[in-house]
């Protein structure tokens, strides 16, 4: 553009810086978004890729049987691969079959005995030379009463079940 | 996203070999994978507390020198507890409170004040057993078992209520 003084009388002059000041904010409105797909592709990849690992421990231990909510506890360990027996109001189930309604089972636990019995010489046939571990977890719903779940806990030893997991919802968060 | 293959040399024109991907759909895919992954997550995390019924078996032999503390737990906001040495009981005390909460908070300063601090050292109690009563919920249980697991009592045991004992906290729980 030629500036020269002879070239432009006053109201030109002024015409040009006007003009070149609206040319300078278009050009510093025009910015050009550009999105890195090939990095966007990596992010999501490496996401999908430890969400996969993350999510992948075992889901069968994390089912909690219907109608049970577990209580919170702060000092909870890891929950070892074992049989489920769950504990409600409405009834008992082992590894989610259901054995029986709860008072009835109080009062008469055979069918639950036998279950149990069933279990122990399924594990035994299938681990020939080894000693049964007797281990058992037991999901009861935070909310019945200790006594139930403290008489049904005292039944699984005479079956060989002694080694207990109670079945806890993990970071009580410090209270108490 | 290009693959280059390198092509024959002649005469004429090379045919590019170059292969694209459709980034945009592959993004898509990656999207819908990650949805999908963090809607049918479990965020529960399931954890347990290792119980031991060998009370008077394996357990004897081993706590004869050591300290054995037998916890009753009558109700909700009462609890009494008995620690023994060699079956002789050294300490006995009975905690009440307004709610389960504070309980446990009482119990968790008893324990501390006969343990001493918890952090780094074996806890001079090797083994708990609990007696609860019926109008004690299985979660008022859980609680007080937390209490004895942060001063390292961890071998813990439950004392098998009787059948009268827990058809009485079927009966109360339908109430």
């Amino acid at each position: 553009m030629n500036l020269k003084p002879q070239n432009l009388g006053d109201r030109s002059f002024s015409r040009h810086l006007v003009a070149r000041q609206y040319q300078r904010k278009k050009r510093s409105k025009m910015l050009i978004a550009g999105l890195m797909l090939t990095s966007m592709v990596d992010m999501f990849s490496l996401l999908v890729i430890f969400l996969l690992q993350n999510f992948s421990t075992s889901p069968e231990l994390a089912v909690v049987a219907k109608g049970v909510t577990l209580p919170i506890s702060a000092t909870s360990r890891e929950l070892k691969d074992a049989p489920v027996l769950a504990i409600s109001d409405s009834g008992i189930f082992l590894d989610q079959k259901f054995i029986g309604a709860t008072q009835e089972l109080l009062e008469q636990p055979e069918p639950l005995m036998k279950k149990l019995s069933d279990l122990r010489e399924i594990w035994q046939k299938s681990h020939p030379n080894q000693d049964f571990p007797g281990e058992i977890s037991v999901q009861a719903d935070q909310s019945i009463s200790s006594a139930i779940v403290s008489r049904f806990m005292g039944m699984l030893p005479s079956q060989a079940f002694g080694s207990i997991q109670l079945a806890v919802v993990g970071g009580g968060g410090g209270k108490g | 996203m290009a693959v280059a293959v390198g092509g024959a040399s002649g005469s004429g024109r090379r045919k590019s070999l170059d292969a694209e991907l459709n980034l945009v759909s592959f993004i898509d895919l990656l999207s819908m994978c990650i949805c999908f992954l963090l809607m049918t997550a479990v965020w529960l995390e399931v954890g347990s507390l290792q119980v031991k019924q060998s009370h008077g078996t394996e357990g004897a032999a081993s706590t004869s020198q050591s300290h054995e503390i037998d916890l009753t737990l009558d109700s909700p906001t009462s609890l009494q507890f008995v620690i023994k040495k060699g079956g002789r009981p050294v300490q006995k005390q009975q905690l009440k409170a307004a709610s389960v909460e504070e309980l446990a908070l009482q119990l968790n300063q008893a324990m501390v004040s006969f343990v001493g601090s918890p952090a780094g050292k074996a806890s001079p109690i090797s083994a708990a057993m609990i007696t609860s009563g019926a109008s004690v919920s299985y979660g008022d249980l859980i609680r007080v078992m937390d209490s004895l697991r942060k001063n390292q009592i961890v071998n813990l045991g439950v004392v098998p209520a009787s059948r009268d004992s827990a058809v009485a906290g079927m009966k109360g729980a339908r109430k």
